[in-house]
C-alpha cells in the first residue's frame, strides 16, 4: 500500500494534536515560576519549550498500544484499528483540547485521545471494544489520585518550607532565594513532560504506518516521526497556552515564591516516581492538585474554589465530550471517502471558529498575569549597584527640590 | 484490577522525595538569611547553606537520570 490520503492527513492531525498538548502543558511547568516572577514570561516559555524538545529525542521507548489498553486491540480477538478511527479520535481531542484552552482550563489531553479514540471505537465496532476495568484503572481511578497525592505532598512541603525559613525576633526570612530553586524544579518537569508526551504521538503515527502496513511491526519510530513530533510539541510549548497560565498561576491561588517551589517539587517528583512505579498519573491533574495544596498550605492563601471546581468538571467532562466528537467523526468516516472530507473541513472550521471566538478577549505573555508581575517588582530585591543608582538619583531629586523651594522663596520676598 | 499497594508506593515515594528536597532548600535559604544579617559564624552558615543546595541538587540530578533512559540505564542498571 502507498502513502494515502488518509495516513496523511493522520500524520498532519496527529503533529497537531501534539502541538496543541505543548500549548495546553506549558502551564504546568510553568504557571507558578512565571506567577512569581522567577522567570520572565518569555523566558519561561522559550525555556520549557527547549526542554520539551531535548526531552522528546531522550525518549524512545514508543508505546506498544495506542490507547494503552483501553480499546481491546488484541490482533485476534480486538478490534482492528483503521487508520479512519485514528483520525476521527485525534479530531475529538483536538477539538477538545483547543475547547478547553480558550476555556482556560487545564485538562489532560492524553484523557482527550483516549477520549476521542474511545469514541470512534464505539461507533466502529459496538460497546464491547472498551475494556472498561482498564478504563477504571488507568483513567478514572488516578484522575481521583493525582490531585490527592500532589496536593497533600505541596500542602506539607509548603507548611515545612515556612516554617523551617520563619525566624524568630522578627529578623527576614528572605524567601526570595525560593526564586532560584523554581528555575530548576520547573525545569525537571518541563523535561519529564518532554519524555512523556512527544512520545505518545510518536506512538499513534508509527502505528499509523503500521497498520497501513508502511512500517514493519515492531519496529521503532523512524526519525523523521521523532523530530517532528518534538519539533511540534515545542512550538506547542514555545507558542505558550496564557490562558492556561493565567488560570494555573493566579486563578486558583497567589503564588509566593517558597509556596511556587512547594508545588513545583511535588509536581515533579510525584509524575517521575508515578512514571517509574507503573501508576501513571496525568501531568495537569498533578499540576493543578499541587498548586491547590500549595495554597492551603500557606498562611494567608486563599484558594478559589469556585475555578477548581470548574476545573474538576472539565476533567470529568474531557473523555465524554471527546468520545462523543471522535463518535460522531467516525460515524461521518464511515460513508468513505466523502465523510472524511467532511469531518477534515468540520473540524478546521470547528477549530477556526473557537480560535476566532479567543480573539475577543485576547491572553499573551503580556497580559497573562499582569497583576503579579507587578507584585513581583515591588518586592524586586535590589542588587547594590542598583541601590546606589537609586540613592543617589534620589538624593539628586531632593537637592533640586530643595534648591527650587529655596528659589521660589527667594522669589516671593 | 486496582492496584492499591501501587497506589500507596507512589503516594508515599513522592512525598518522601518532595519533601527531603524542600526541607534541603528551605535550611539553605534559612542558614543563608542568617549569614547575611547575623554576625556570628557568618563562613560557617554560609557554608552550611551552599551544601544544603548542593544537596538539593543532587537529588534533581537523580530526578533527570530517571527520566533520560540511557542515564538510569548506565548508572541504575535499570
Amino acid at each position: 500500500m502507498d502513502l494515502t490520503l488518509i495516513v496523511v492527513l493522520v500524520i498532519a492531525l496527529a503533529l497537531f494534536f501534539d502541538f496543541t498538548n505543548g500549548f495546553h502543558d506549558t502551564a504546568n511547568a510553568m504557571a507558578t515560576p512565571i506567577a512569581t516572577g522567577a522567570i520572565t514570561p518569555k523566558k519561561a516559555v522559550a525555556l520549557a519549550a527547549v526542554l520539551n524538545l531535548v526531552g522528546a529525542f531522550l525518549s524512545t521507548e514508543v508505546a506498544k498500544t495506542i490507547s494503552g489498553g483501553i480499546i481491546n486491540e488484541d490482533p485476534t480477538t480486538g478490534v482492528q484499528i483503521m487508520p479512519e478511527m485514528i483520525f476521527a479520535g485525534l479530531m475529538g481531542a483536538v477539538i477538545w483540547n483547543v475547547f478547553t484552552w480558550m476555556l482556560g482550563l487545564p485538562s489532560s489531553s492524553s484523557h482527550a485521545l483516549f477520549g476521542g479514540l474511545v469514541g470512534a471505537a464505539i461507533v466502529g465496532a459496538g460497546f464491547g471494544a472498551i475494556d472498561y476495568g482498564v478504563l477504571l484503572s488507568k483513567v478514572l481511578l488516578p484522575a481521583l489520585c493525582a490531585p490527592l497525592i500532589a496536593g497533600i505532598s505541596a500542602y506539607l512541603c509548603t507548611k515545612l518550607a515556612y516554617s523551617i525559613t520563619k525566624r524568630q525576633n522578627g529578623a527576614s526570612p528572605k524567601r526570595g532565594g525560593f526564586r532560584y530553586g523554581q528555575i530548576f524544579s520547573s525545569s525537571l518537569v518541563a523535561l519529564a513532560h518532554g519524555t512523556n508526551d512527544a512520545q505518545k504521538t510518536m506512538g499513534v503515527i508509527t502505528l499509523t504506518l503500521v497498520a497501513s502496513g508502511m512500517q514493519r511491526a515492531g519496529t521503532g519510530p523512524h526519525l523523521w516521526v521523532v523530530a517532528t513530533c518534538a519539533v511540534a510539541i515545542a512550538l506547542g510549548t514555545y507558542t505558550g497556552g496564557w490562558r492556561i497560565i493565567r488560570t494555573m498561576g493566579s486563578g486558583l491561588t497567589d503564588v509566593k515564591p517558597a509556596q511556587g517551589f512547594a508545588a513545583e517539587v511535588s509536581t515533579a517528583s510525584a509524575i517521575l516516581t508515578s512514571s517509574h512505579l507503573g501508576f501513571a498519573l496525568s501531568t495537569t491533574q498533578v499540576a493543578s492538585g499541587s498548586v491547590i495544596g500549595s495554597g492551603l498550605g500557606r498562611k494567608g492563601a486563599e484558594v478559589r474554589w469556585g475555578t477548581a471546581g470548574r476545573i474538576a468538571l472539565g476533567w470529568l467532562f474531557t473523555l465524554p465530550a471527546a468520545a462523543i466528537v471522535g463518535g460522531a467523526a467516525a460515524a461521518l468516516t464511515h460513508i468513505g471517502a466523502v465523510g472524511v472530507g467532511i469531518v477534515a473541513v468540520v473540524g478546521v472550521g470547528t477549530l477556526l471558529l473557537f480560535w476566532y471566538m479567543s480573539r475577543k478577549d485576547h491572553v499573551g505573555h503580556d497580559t497573562a498575569m499582569s497583576d503579579i508581575d507587578n507584585s513581583g517588582a515591588a518586592v524586586n530585591i535590589l542588587s547594590k549597584k542598583e541601590r546606589r543608582a537609586r540613592a543617589k538619583a534620589e538624593a539628586t531629586a531632593a537637592r533640586k527640590l530643595a534648591q527650587e523651594a529655596m528659589d521660589k522663596e527667594a522669589d516671593i520676598s | 484490577m486496582i492496584e492499591w499497594s501501587a497506589f500507596l508506593i507512589v503516594a508515599l515515594v513522592s512525598w518522601v522525595a518532595a519533601m527531603c528536597i524542600v526541607v534541603a532548600y528551605s535550611f539553605g535559604v534559612r542558614l543563608l538569611a542568617v549569614a547575611r544579617d547575623e554576625h556570628r559564624n557568618t563562613q560557617v552558615n554560609k557554608y552550611g547553606a551552599y551544601l544544603c543546595f548542593g544537596l538539593c541538587g543532587l537529588i534533581v540530578l537523580f530526578g533527570v537520570v530517571l527520566i533520560v533512559p540511557q542515564l538510569s540505564e548506565a548508572i541504575l542498571g535499570l
